[in-house]
């Protein structure tokens, strides 16, 4: 294990100073491309000059007039008319297609771990194969799409069942903007109540660490990560405060508590949840913000009220972030007194290093959780308390090498100290 | 002799003076980066947080039925560092990822439109309702609106885009 982890390690750090090495210098391009711009905008005063339109250097700003001087394409003024036709007109101005035009991109990531845990295996695997489509199909109304292709020892054929790629649909959703106040949505969401969840999804490279804390981990049980029903959001300025809110009607969790009620719901009472979170005009770079759940479930032939509250405050630049996060989610069963509370808490630091390009991030995550044994609904979950130290260096604008060291204590088993090194990516 | 002191105070005197009071930029629109906005764009001031909610996608609307469309200079044109330094603080790695991740985050459809010249961005803002874009206030041709920030235009004292 030890050699395995060690090669990884060199290849980790070796592998993008070669890379940049290899970088031509970038510097005198950037000068050149400066100097070509500065030419083109200088020949364009000109010509402007020379057709009697560019403004005289010290105009007073020109106030709303009704003319624009030498458009390169046609003004589409709304013309008069019904609101259809207006519509009409400023869909044929921004370029709407005769048919939807399908924006596609993809995330992923390769993944090498080793650990002292008994029974495992270091090695390499892959990580999430995403693909993420986004779609206008009117100024207004627009659909955003996730899948996945996740590697699995038991997502082939065969008995026993051979290592394969399970298909899944993330995230589905058709969204109807009214104004910033008011927009509705429908489908598969990830649950807004929780900020990683809704701020990451499934593109490891956009988060600074290798792997989600696991609270939310996919497949996890503590919240529920998915959500299948209606959405309401928007964000007004409240006096400076930017205050966002969420409203969501749904089925909550499945007959298996990790998955959401994707083909229908397991009961006749829907799942809400109410999201609200503010980001500060005067503190730019800060969202805080608490969010409720409430949902009735069924395990085998009990039921239970589930509350879920949570609260989150995040600093979301990069010199530093900040990042914590906190829920508390009480099972109470139908008819019985008494219930169970459970609580996961994680706080992560980050700091993008000024120097050397700005490429290099440490971090560190530090997270607990905690179940009670007697929870009949979190049977199997384990507490956990456990801590991540890694680097993450940007090998391009959307490339990313990730290192990390986690150490995990669970009750009653041995510390387990790990390696985990990733790459992930955009496409 | 004197005379050479008296030079020399004089050089003295006059380099303590620049440096005490440098060439005032306030004066002058040289620099500053204008707000410009299709003039039908029903707005004429913004506060500089309302400058930053535009262009991070956190208002996507002037009225319901005017949606606001961004409109960027390309990589390495002087418009786009000030904008990336002013008001988005980020490099422009760090500015293409918060992009990505809003479209993946499903808040926005879409980045800012990209454009290559003054000239492009000028005929863009002028055929497209509800655009917006940032250029040298001294290129600014007739008929596009400029945006006051924090009650300011380019060229006055306060003007925070330059």
């Amino acid at each position: 294990m030890n050699r395995a982890w060690r090669c990884t390690c060199l290849l980790m750090f070796v592998g993008p100073f070669a890379l940049v090495a290899q970088t031509p210098n970038s510097a005198d391009m950037t000068e050149t491309i400066k100097a070509l711009l500065a030419r083109i905008d200088r020949l364009e005063k000109r010509v402007a000059d020379l057709e009697g339109t560019a403004a005289p250097a010290h105009v007073e700003a020109p106030a709303v007039t009704a003319s624009i001087a030498q458009p390169t394409t046609p003004s589409p003024q709304p013309p008069p008319g019904s609101h259809d036709d207006h519509l009409a007109a400023t869909e044929a101005a921004q370029g709407t297609p005769q048919s939807p035009l399908l924006k596609l991109s993809g995330f992923s990531d390769i993944d090498f771990s080793a650990t002292d845990q008994h029974g495992t295996k270091s090695g390499f695997n892959e990580g999430q194969f995403t693909l993420h489509m986004a779609s206008a199909l009117a100024p207004k109304v627009t659909v955003f799409s996730e899948f996945t292709m996740t590697a699995r020892t038991d997502a082939g054929t065969g008995s026993p069942p051979a290592a394969g790629f399970n298909a899944e649909v993330e995230r589905i959703v058709i969204r109807y903007d009214q104004s910033d106040y008011f927009k509705v949505s429908f489908g598969r969401f990830h649950t807004p109540i929780n900020w990683w969840n809704t701020a990451f999804h499934h593109g490891a490279w956009l988060q600074t660490t290798a792997a989600r804390p696991e609270m939310v981990q996919f497949g996890g049980r503590f919240i529920p990560v998915h959500f299948v029903g209606g959405l309401i959001e928007g964000a007004v300025p409240a006096g400076g405060l930017h205050l966002n809110y969420n409203v969501a009607v749904g089925n909550g969790r499945g007959s298996i508590i990790s998955r959401a009620g994707d083909a229908g719901d397991i009961n006749n009472n829907r799942a809400w949840l109410v999201n609200l979170f503010v980001k500060p005009d005067r503190l730019f770079g800060l969202q805080a913000g608490a969010s409720l759940y409430r949902d009735k479930i069924g395990v085998g032939s009990r039921n239970f009220d589930e509350w879920i509250s949570s609260g989150h405050l995040v600093w979301a630049k990069e010199n530093p972030e900040f990042i914590a996060e906190f829920a508390n989610v009480n099972h109470t069963e139908t008819g019985r007194l008494g219930s169970f509370n459970s609580q996961a808490y994680y706080v992560q630091f980050g700091y993008r290093l000024p120097e050397f390009g700005q490429r290099w991030k440490p971090y560190y995550r530090w997270e607990y959780i905690h179940i009670p044994s007697s929870d009949p609904v979190f049977i199997g979950v384990q507490d956990l308390a456990g801590s991540t130290l890694g680097m993450r260096y940007d090998i391009s604008t959307f490339s990313a090498f990730k290192l990390e060291y986690r150490n995990q204590r669970r009750p009653g088993l041995p510390r387990i100290n790990g390696i985990f090194a990733q790459t992930s990516f955009t496409f | 002799m004197q005379r050479l002191h008296a030079r020399f105070a004089a050089a003295l005197l006059a380099g303590a003076f620049l440096l005490l009071f440098p060439a005032s930029r306030a004066a002058t629109a040289d620099g500053d980066i204008a707000v410009v906005v299709h003039p039908g764009v029903p707005v004429s001031a913004l506060t500089f947080a309302e400058v930053r909610k535009l262009l991070f996608g956190d208002r996507q609307y002037w009225t319901p039925d005017l949606r606001v469309t961004l409109v960027m200079r390309a990589p390495v044109a002087r418009e786009r560092e000030i904008v990336l330094r002013t008001i988005y603080q980020m490099t422009e790695a760090q500015f293409r990822q918060y992009w990505i991740s809003k479209v993946f985050r499903a808040e926005a459809a879409g980045g800012p439109r990209i454009v290559y010249s003054n000239d492009e961005a000028t005929g863009l803002v002028g055929a497209l309702p509800g655009s917006v874009s940032f250029m040298d206030f001294t290129q600014v041709p007739k008929g596009l609106k400029v945006l006051r920030v924090d009650g300011h235009l380019p060229g006055e004292p306060g003007y925070r885009l330059h």
